[in-house]
């Protein structure tokens, strides 16, 4: 399978510190590819990067073709970031979070068509459509924050940190949820420093180690590398 | 009497809200105080005298109000090119627009002063007379027409506000900038459209207060304190807080004047600003919305 999104000697900068430097990664089109890292390594940058949301060096390649640094424009090429800690916005109902996520869909046929799927999909946002979205629980906001994603009808859809601070019983639900959706024919990027659960479910998988990737491979081959069960999945594991 | 008070009151209070309105839109996207609204309002009014008289026959009012809006809306553009765009570019502190706003609204005031001096003008009357009656009641003319005006303008900015996609993106940027870029909002064009929509408002406001009142360089800024008194009480930022803040402030404003004389009554109105700035700064619709992680 051909990539459809590939990043080349990526770096981005933060003043004199170097939060990337230079990382090379293809995702493969309708897979799970996972970025697992600890906490600061760089993994939420390199999807800032994509995302144009930060400044940014290297290449980007999207179907082929170099990606637009605007952050707006981005997204109407169908690629959207569900960013980490959800950042849905309070104030607003759960349904004008989801209308948001739809900015760039023109069709009112097609908004009212992906609601009802969000709604089918997340049954708790269906009966909570008129309620303040700042009021939702932890992992109702996670569900929004990948419901918003969705609505704009993405083809790479990248998730920071979906199970960070929620109960073990909704990160099962989450990541069924990201499964689902590659299953759709949805790219996934998935950040995580859920090691164990990423690599679990995806088909492939990078380890990002002060702003560089250092080892790659399928989940399966990431699970069993003596490396990375040292580093990130605690203690001696079997495979 | 009190009912001809009343109406009054809400007809100048809804000028307020216009007026308020005008400035929390752009406090609650750009997060700063856009003071140089208040110039804006003092050149329209001028815009509005000047565009009333240069025909042989007086155009009707709306005529009127179309023109300066859309004067208003150039101007606020050529504002934003001249005094903001720069400061946005460079991602300066909010003291910077804070200082270029007052900049501006002064430097306003003081191009209307070279050219009209302190002379006060009066718009041409547009009504035969002054008053109407509905049954025994007496109504002032132009209050009413100041009061239908600005109520269907506050209609159609609540309606762009809550129920069409511009108006929702403009509310996501105000709550999250950075966020809302993720969503495929283009900020920039949000910004233009804060902007056209804050230049109508002065445009509108200022041929209204031009109808009420004889015309002065500083009457938009004066105007305009009383707009900001509502927006600090109805909460910064928050549309519907300063519309209700400001049509009470205006029913007030009436009756104390009425019954206290026009000399206390702003001392009153922004003593209630310092207490409402000291006990409750969110204001009375206000919250701080906080992010659930």
């Amino acid at each position: 399978m051909p990539a459809i999104l590939e990043v080349r000697g990526l770096k981005v900068r933060y003043g004199v510190h170097e939060a990337v430097c230079g990382v090379d990664m293809a995702f493969e089109e309708g897979k799970i590819t996972a970025i697992i890292g600890s906490n600061g390594a760089g993994k939420t940058t390199i999807i800032n990067a994509i995302s144009g949301a930060v400044r940014r060096e290297g290449k980007i390649l999207y179907q082929g073709a170099p990606l637009t640094d605007k952050a707006n424009r981005v997204v109407r090429r169908g690629i959207v970031q569900v960013p980490e800690g959800r950042k849905i916005f309070p104030g607003l109902s759960v349904e004008e979070n989801l209308r948001l996520g739809a900015y760039t869909v023109k069709s009112n046929r097609e908004i009212e068509r992906l609601l009802r799927e969000q709604y089918r999909m997340f049954p708790r946002l269906g009966e909570r459509r008129k309620q303040d979205a700042g009021t939702l629980s932890g992992g109702e906001q996670q569900m929004l924050a990948i419901g918003r994603g969705l609505m704009a009808l993405p083809r790479v859809i990248m998730l920071d940190e979906p199970s960070l601070g929620l109960a073990p019983v909704i990160v099962t639900d989450v990541f069924n949820n990201i499964r689902r959706i590659r299953d759709e024919g949805i790219t996934v990027i998935l950040v995580e420093q859920n090691a164990k659960k990423s690599l679990g479910i995806c088909d492939y998988g990078y380890v990002i180690e002060n702003g560089k990737a250092v080892i790659e491979g399928t989940g399966a081959e990431l699970l069993c590398n003596e490396e990375v069960k040292n580093a990130y999945l605690g203690a001696a594991r079997e495979c | 009497m009190s009912l001809q008070l009343l109406i009054s009151g809400i007809s100048l209070g809804s000028v307020y809200a216009l007026i308020a309105v005008g400035f929390a839109i752009v406090f609650s996207v750009l997060k700063f105080s856009n003071f140089a609204h208040g110039g804006m309002i003092s050149a329209c009014a001028y815009i509005g005298y000047y565009f009333q008289r240069s025909f042989p026959s007086t155009p009707p009012i709306y005529v009127t109000i179309l023109f300066s809006a859309l004067c208003g809306v150039a101007l606020s553009f050529l504002v934003d090119f001249i005094a903001y765009r720069r400061l946005r570019a460079k991602q300066a502190p909010n003291i910077y627009y804070f200082l270029a706003s007052i900049t501006v609204s002064i430097a306003i005031v003081q191009i209307l002063s070279v050219f009209y001096g302190n002379n006060l003008y009066a718009y041409p009357a547009i009504f035969e007379s002054t008053t109407f009656f509905i049954g025994s009641i007496r109504f002032s003319t132009i209050d009413t027409l100041i009061l239908l005006v600005s109520l269907a303008m506050l209609a159609v900015l609540i309606y762009l506000i809550d129920k069409t996609r511009v108006g929702l993106a403009i509310r996501a940027v105000a709550i999250n900038a950075q966020t809302s870029k993720l969503m495929g909002i283009n900020s920039g064009f949000i910004i233009v459209a804060v902007f056209a929509i804050a230049g109508v408002l002065a445009g509108v406001s200022g041929v209204l207060l031009g109808l009420k009142y004889s015309i002065y360089p500083t009457l938009g800024s004066q105007m305009m304190l009383k707009g900001f008194i509502a927006s600090v009480i109805g909460g910064l930022g928050s549309l519907s807080g300063a519309i209700a803040a400001a049509i009470i402030l205006g029913v007030v404003e009436i009756f104390l004047t009425y019954y206290l004389g026009s000399l206390s009554t702003p001392i009153i109105l922004f003593g209630v600003m310092l207490v409402f700035l000291a006990v409750r700064p969110e204001g009375i619709a206000g919250r701080f919305a906080k992010d659930k992680v």
